[in-house]
């Protein structure tokens, strides 16, 4: 931002103006997120027990022994899979791209259940390294198979290869949970992709991998930008696209991998989000990925919020409401763009 | 009838008396049908002997015969293993049918019922009346899983619908959106639901056929009867609409018709099959597809053709899916979808030339 001119520093200044008002709502839907519930507490009292917390008090344990962990794995996830999203659509050049679209969440949780099955897991220290293995490695079929199909990787290929390789891992998954009933009980609301009884545990272990794919998010994004217009256009703005393809692979099979042990399989975050917030600042990445990540943090709060209170005192799984939202916004965007 | 010598070598020429009516028939499809059916027969017979109370073929025979030596046998054969054989094979053939017309209508060699939607329509439908009326009859099934059928197929044609172009890309890639809509629905549905009924619902949403009775043989096979003359008698219009809208409708063939009632058609096979097994994936895709790579041939045959290999692929993967991991049973729909998403891969490979976003 030198001093080239003065428009690029006004819209800067405008796209960065929606950040506080961005946060104020996160955080806002944060604390509502901690106030409903089984047993209703005020806003003062999420306040107090936040910033003076007395562990005498049995709301203030509430809070901080159940609520909390839950709001702060559902804002991480949200955020996670959001900009994963966001990096994918930018670098595939799809508008389809979705960690749950093109078969990465299938991957990881596959790969999660199959690990299971063979070995008893030592740790929870290594779920997330399964995960990001599973997920790999079902990012690299799905892109191989769409891109050795006539017509290369497009949009149509690659969600049909997703979706593909998606059945047929859900297909294996349930003949493991048939062949061994027993390990699979507690596996079986994680699939659903279930924020409820979620242990913080996980989040201790995956949230720095997060932090840093965040961060390494946010300094690609302005490669994104360019990648995002082209292969040639980026090279001859002098990005070096396959270096930078790799680390982007890397950061959204961290991002996606994280979330999936953190709370199982949650579709079309990745895809809802980076397109709302693309409908407010417009195409350049480096405001896309902090946008996405607020934005997809809120979002996931407000969807654990629908999930804890539509049919009380019983839960939904967040996953299905995240996909009851994102498959019409998919739907719009088919009927947007496709011939 | 008399059969005559044709005027190519790979065809027999089959004429009434007087010439009113003459059939070509290549050799090689009709001979691929016999294959088949005895392939059919065989898996049958494997299917019968099959399982975990010994019995071998000649008492199998003996029991079908009506001889049975004990009435543990005849029961096992006759209350179990004979229904469900025989279910398997209906239900694999209507898929088939399901999945050729769906094609036939779309243009589009990867539309299956159960990728865009249909099957989790009718699944949507039946869940409902499992967890809200419990009391319904059984044969209700099929009435109310048609109805979820033919509503989603019907938006899914129009959501996809366009003013110009047939919209086959858009039409599969929405109806990927809304299958995934219907089954977060029926997730929630069974969330919702009281646990014994959604316990019960969730057995039947796996495909399995390990529950067939008679019963179901009989309504599966008025469904049969019902719909394929409809398909054999729509077939000559198909095979116009095949050369493309515009071309069929410059031949004459009533196309927006045709359309309609295939879909209809296809959505009858689809949601009746479901509503006694469950989904069972893949199984519209794989089937019509093979029939076309074993023998060319004309589309009454090729529906023929069609309808026995989704029989061979669901009873074979019944029989697969009890035999390899007894005692355990694995639905027949898993296998067919652990087999059919290679084939959809390979699919894939040669058909997308024509896609485009």
């Amino acid at each position: 931002m030198s001093a080239t001119t003065d428009h690029h520093g006004t819209r800067h200044l405008a796209a960065a103006s929606g950040i506080p008002i961005t946060l104020g709502v996160a955080a806002l839907l944060f604390a509502l997120h901690i106030a409903v519930g089984a047993k209703p507490l005020p806003l003062a009292t999420v306040f107090e027990a936040i910033f003076a917390r007395n562990t005498e008090v049995f709301d203030h344990m509430i809070i901080w022994e159940l609520r909390l962990p839950r709001a702060l794995i559902a804002v991480t996830v949200g955020a996670a899979l959001a900009v994963s999203g966001a990096l994918m659509q930018g670098v595939t050049r799809n508008p389809l791209a979705d960690p749950g679209l093109l078969g990465l969440l299938a991957g990881a949780s596959f790969a999660v259940v199959a690990t299971s099955f063979f070995i008893d897991l030592p740790s929870m220290q290594f779920l997330p390294w399964i995960a990001a293995a599973g997920a790999l490695a079902t990012a690299l079929v799905v892109y191989v198979i769409s891109s050795l199909a006539p017509g290369g990787a497009t949009p149509l290929t690659l969600t049909l290869a997703g979706a593909a390789i998606t059945a047929f891992l859900a297909a294996l998954t349930s003949v493991m949970h048939l062949l061994n009933e027993d390990t699979f009980e507690n596996l079986r609301v994680w699939l659903t992709g279930s924020l409820a009884g979620r242990d913080i545990a996980m989040l201790w272990i995956t949230g720095p991998w997060i932090a840093i794919a965040l961060l390494a998010a946010l300094a690609l994004g302005r490669q994104v930008t360019a990648l995002a217009m082209g292969d040639e256009v980026a090279k001859g703005l002098g990005v070096r696209t396959g270096p930078l393809k790799v680390q982007l692979l890397v950061t959204v099979v961290v991002l996606t991998a994280c979330s999936v042990a953190l709370a199982g399989p949650m579709g079309f975050v990745g895809l809802v989000i980076p397109h709302v917030v693309r409908l407010f600042v417009g195409s350049d990445y480096r405001w896309i990925v902090p946008y996405s990540a607020i934005v997809g943090a809120a979002y996931l709060l407000g969807i654990d919020i629908i999930a804890r209170v539509a049919i009380a005192p019983r839960e939904i799984s967040t996953g299905i409401i995240t996909a009851m939202v994102g498959a019409p916004v998919f739907i719009q965007l088919v009927r947007m763009r496709a011939k | 009838m008399s059969a005559g010598a044709g005027h190519l070598r790979d065809h027999i020429v089959v004429r009434t008396p007087g010439e009113r009516l003459a059939l070509r028939l290549p050799i090689r499809a009709l001979a691929a049908v016999l294959v088949l059916a005895g392939l059919l027969v065989a898996v049958f017979a494997l299917s019968l002997v099959t399982g975990s109370y010994d019995i071998d073929l000649a008492t199998v025979v003996l029991t079908l015969t009506g001889n049975a030596p004990s009435d543990a046998i005849d029961n096992v054969v006759w209350q179990f293993r004979f229904p469900r054989a025989l279910a398997a094979a209906l239900v694999g053939a209507m898929m088939a049918l399901s999945g050729s017309a769906l094609q036939n209508v779309t243009r589009n060699g990867l539309a299956d019922p159960s990728l865009i939607g249909i099957s989790q329509g009718a699944a949507l439908a039946v869940v409902f009346g499992i967890v809200l009326a419990p009391g319904l009859d059984y044969s209700w099934r099929p009435i109310l899983a048609f109805g979820g059928a033919l509503t989603i197929a019907a938006l899914v044609q129009a959501l996809s619908h366009q003013k110009r172009g047939n919209g086959a890309i858009r039409f599969i890639l929405v109806g990927i959106g809304v299958a995934a809509f219907v089954t977060s629905l029926t997730s929630a549905m069974l969330t919702y639901g009281d646990i014994d009924r959604a316990v019960s619902a969730l057995a039947w949403l796996a495909g399995s056929i390990n529950a067939a009775t008679w019963n179901d043989v009989v309504l599966l096979s008025l469904w049969c009867a019902a719909l394929c003359p409809l398909i054999l008698g729509l077939s000559r219009i198909m095979s116009v609409l095949r050369m493309g809208e515009e071309t069929a409708t410059g031949l004459g063939a009533p196309v927006r018709w045709a359309r309609y009632g295939l879909i209809c058609i296809g959505v009858g096979f689809a949601a009746a099959a479901t509503a006694i097994v469950g989904p069972l994936g893949f199984v519209g895709l794989i089937a019509p597809h093979a029939a076309r790579r074993i023998a060319r041939a004309s589309l009454g045959l090729h529906t023929i053709l069609t309808a026995l290999c989704g029989a061979l692929l669901v009873a074979a993967a019944d029989l697969a899916g009890r035999a390899l991991f007894a005692p355990v049973q694995i639905p027949a729909g898993l296998v067919t979808a652990i087999i059919g998403v290679p084939v959809f891969v390979y699919l894939l490979q040669r058909n997308a030339a024509r896609s485009q976003l």
